[in-house]
């Protein structure tokens, strides 16, 4: 296990401004020197942003008075050194896997955007390299192939049965 | 003007190409990562990343 001299913190934020408080949050640790020394705002996360700090994150300090943020998630550590989040947690955030593999052939979807917004499919090819699926909608009378981008897609049922 | 993120090294920038190794941007890109103190975080470390700014956490 390497050495480890920061904390990582979860910061409570308003829904949909996560990057503005991370933006702002790094202009302030710039000009007041908090000890903040990254910022992840993850997409999977909604309504948090992850900070990893050098010293304690405290509410009360004026430079942390920003709009849209609600506060730090207090608890009592994850791991042996009393950290709120470990590190091989905020990994998992780092490296995203791709949404692609996790779809599979005969995953029946429901497509998120495009002109079939709305529409059930059922997959029938994938194309991992270039992150698109061949769908098949399941309430069309005439089976047609439809190909969309794998975050076109949201999966309902992993496998058909 | 949209945000872009370069493909190689994911810094975030606005630009057809990144300023920092050249290579070309793409506008489809998730997950914000802002490097402020690359030298003393972990993160950083991890993500072999040695020059502060925003960077994204995923690009296609």
């Amino acid at each position: 296990m390497e050495d480890l001299k920061n904390s990582i913190y979860a910061l409570k934020t308003s829904a949909g401004q996560e990057r503005n408080v991370a933006r702002l949050l790094a202009r302030k640790a710039n000009e007041s020197g908090v000890g903040i020394t990254a910022i992840i705002v993850p997409e999977s996360l909604k309504g948090y942003v992850l900070v990893e700090s050098s010293t304690k994150i405290d509410m009360q300090n004026p430079a942390l008075k920003i709009p849209h943020l609600r506060g730090v998630v207090e608890g009592k550590g994850a791991d042996n050194n009393g950290n709120i989040i470990s590190f091989d947690e905020v990994k998992k955030f780092l490296k995203p896997e791709p949404i692609i593999s996790s779809i599979k052939k005969g995953s029946i979807v429901e497509l998120i955007s495009g002109p079939f917004k709305g529409e059930r499919a059922k997959v029938v090819r994938i194309d991992e390299s270039r992150e698109e699926v061949v769908l098949e909608l399941i309430e069309a009378a005439v089976p047609i192939p439809v190909t969309v981008k794998a975050d076109q897609i949201r999966i309902i049922q992993k496998e058909a049965d | 003007m949209s945000q872009k993120s370069c493909t190689s090294c994911k810094r975030i920038t606005t630009k057809e190409r990144c300023s920092v190794c050249n290579n070309p941007t793409s506008s489809n890109w998730s997950g914000l990562l802002i490097i402020i103190d690359p030298e003393s975080s972990d993160i950083a470390g991890e993500l072999n990343i040695n020059l502060p700014g925003e960077y994204s956490l995923r690009v296609r």
